[in-house]
């Protein structure tokens, strides 16, 4: 498969002017600017096949929104290169611009004050989408996202969930070939998180659209993408499948467990580390290649009521992995 | 070949133009009160100008204006200014600060067309209010009717939409300055203040001490208002007048064109909001 993204040494340096605080240090501010380098972004590279989903995972101020700002345009990086859908994204010109769509969770597009059918209408003109295009693609949109009862509603008067969905219709009625979704999933209740989380993997199936999603969300992650990326303080510290990273980081399972007997925490001790120790219930860790002979053994030397393997939390996983880029 | 693809992008750009104008006049809908409130404020300041001209020259003509004249003068000034405000420096300075610049900046049509169609469909229905007012007042005060002559006219809307198109590019031009700092609206206010003066608002050009005349002919304000409201109201009678009248106007326009060009070339290297 080719290559949607590529990006070849991003790198992305701010001046932010520096002022101590007080009206003594606004002053000489205003009268000897002092500015300081932030490096935002630093020699980050890596290539997206197309039709894939992959997540950017880092904390905030990481940098995963300006290297999404750079990959979609708006941001001219300091140094460094990428092409995206075939084109450089800061000279591609409109040709690029309607190839990609960029998502902003935080940020809507629609227009405030009107329903979403009018920015629907307002895109299509934007985008130059033929009119046979338009109403196959709105009522595929209208019928994934369950939009019937919305669309004719004023934005403003929308819930934040039927918003997003509304921003994510807009957002791909020009079939855009790479998707960019910065947060699409923040602030939603559950039920709305895992309705976009669906429609995304069915619409990246159904158009092979390629995805790269930032989300502090791991249920976003783990629904959508298997490679992760991961940023932290501007620098790219792993790239690679999301289990391979699990593996890396924990090298461990736990094993939940549910006794219909009592067994001390010692005799627990005996088969792995114990966790959680909340009788009928416990919780041990084992190293990985074990996990299946020592839950054997515990089935057939305890009387055990439930087991189940799990890996750890993707989000203590991923605090390890953000941990070892600081300190290394 | 060629000319089938101009056809095309002229037809894009009709569509897309169609589309801009038509969503904001529905936002425009949503604000009716505002905008009637915006409309009085609007004719306010000529209204203000004119009551305190037509007391000076109750006791005769102030250097050729006779009552009827600075009456005829400012529903001129009423007119053009509303068909020529401009509000975009505060638009873009909202949009680069709160982000509302990013997604205008993925989509294929440069942000400036949502503005000149947000213009667009905000000043001509709201002008035509202003031109029923005068055609009503008219029927009833014959000192603000104007000579028929429709070839003025037709001059008069030429001279208005340069006018406009000269204003929108100096606001735009000003408000992208927000790409570097965060006083751009001050320095548009400053402008506004200037104007008062050199371009015609509180007083006809020719009433201002020689000095200031001679400065405000150097420079764009007499092309966003005097100008046009002297074509309207018949000022401006000489070929010579109007030769100089158009040309200041075209060379303006193509300066502030110019400025807009590099600044939004520079402004978009510049962009760069912290954030993720």
């Amino acid at each position: 498969m080719p290559n949607a993204i590529v990006a070849a040494g991003l790198s992305k340096t701010y001046d932010v002017k520096v002022r101590e605080p007080g009206i003594a240090g606004a002053l000489a501010a205003l009268a000897r600017p002092r500015y300081r380098q932030v490096r935002a972004v630093q020699d980050v590279s890596f290539s997206i096949e197309s039709g894939d989903a992959v997540a950017f995972l880092g904390p905030n101020g990481a940098g995963k929104t300006t290297t999404l700002k750079m990959l979609t345009g708006l941001l001219f990086p300091s140094g460094g290169s990428a092409q995206v859908a075939g084109c450089d994204p800061w000279t591609g010109g409109n040709a690029f611009r309607r190839r990609i769509a960029f998502v902003l969770g935080n940020k809507q597009q629609l227009l405030w004050d009107l329903p979403p059918e009018e920015t629907f209408r307002l895109n299509r003109a934007i985008y130059g989408v033929s009119a046979a295009d338009f109403a196959s693609r709105r009522s595929e949109l209208v019928t994934l996202l369950a939009l019937g009862e919305i669309v004719d509603k004023p934005t403003r008067q929308l819930s934040l969930g039927e918003r997003m969905k509304c921003e994510l219709a807009a957002a791909l009625l020009h079939q855009p070939e790479v998707l960019f979704l910065d947060e699409p999933t923040l602030g939603l209740d559950l039920e709305a998180q895992q309705t976009i989380r669906d429609f995304l993997g069915t619409y990246r199936e159904r158009h092979g659209a390629t995805i790269l999603l930032t989300s502090h969300y791991m249920a976003d992650v783990t629904a959508l993408a298997s490679r992760v990326l991961i940023i932290n303080r501007g620098r790219l510290l792993y790239d690679g499948e999301l289990a391979a990273l699990v593996a890396r980081i924990a090298p461990i399972k736990r094993i939940e467990l549910v006794l219909s007997e009592p067994a001390s925490r010692s005799r627990l001790a005996e088969y792995g580390t114990v966790a959680h120790y909340a009788p009928p219930s416990a919780t041990l860790e084992v190293p990985r290649e074990t996990a299946t002979a020592a839950s054997a053994r515990l089935l057939a030397d305890l009387a055990v009521a439930d087991l189940s393997i799990q890996d750890p939390p993707i989000e203590e996983v991923i605090r390890i992995a953000f941990g070892e880029g600081e300190n290394g | 070949m060629a000319s089938a693809s101009a056809a095309r992008t002229i037809a894009t750009w009709r569509e897309q133009y169609a589309e801009l104008m038509r969503s904001a006049f529905l936002v425009d809908l949503q604000y009716r009160a505002s905008i009637v409130i915006w409309l009085i404020w609007g004719i306010t300041e000529p209204i203000i100008s004119l009551g305190i001209w037509w007391s000076i020259a109750a006791g005769g003509a102030v250097d050729g204006y006779t009552q009827g004249a600075f009456a005829r003068y400012f529903f001129g000034v009423a007119l053009v200014n509303q068909a020529t405000l401009s509000w975009d420096a505060w638009n873009i300075d909202r949009w680069i600060r709160e982000g509302e610049m990013n997604y205008r900046l993925t989509r294929p049509i440069a942000p400036i067309h949502e503005a000149v169609a947000d213009n667009i469909a905000y000043k001509a229905p709201t002008s035509m209010i202003i031109l029923m007012v005068w055609i009503v007042a008219a029927a009833f005060w014959p000192a603000v009717r104007i000579p028929f002559e429709p070839g003025r006219w037709a001059l008069a809307i030429v001279a208005i939409v340069l006018a406009a198109a000269i204003r929108f590019l100096n606001g735009y031009a000003t408000g992208l300055l927000a790409f570097w700092t965060t006083r751009a609206t001050a320095l548009v206010e400053l402008h506004y203040g200037l104007s008062l003066f050199l371009s015609g608002r509180i007083a006809p050009l020719s009433l201002l001490p020689p000095g200031v005349v001679h400065v405000a002919q150097y420079l764009w304000f007499p092309y966003m208002l005097s100008f046009p409201v002297e074509v309207l109201t018949g000022s401006v009678t000489t070929t010579a007048q109007y030769a100089r009248g158009f040309a200041g106007q075209i060379v303006w326009l193509a300066i502030w064109m110019s400025i807009y060009l590099l600044v939004w070339k520079r402004g978009r290297r510049r962009y760069g909001a912290v954030g993720g």
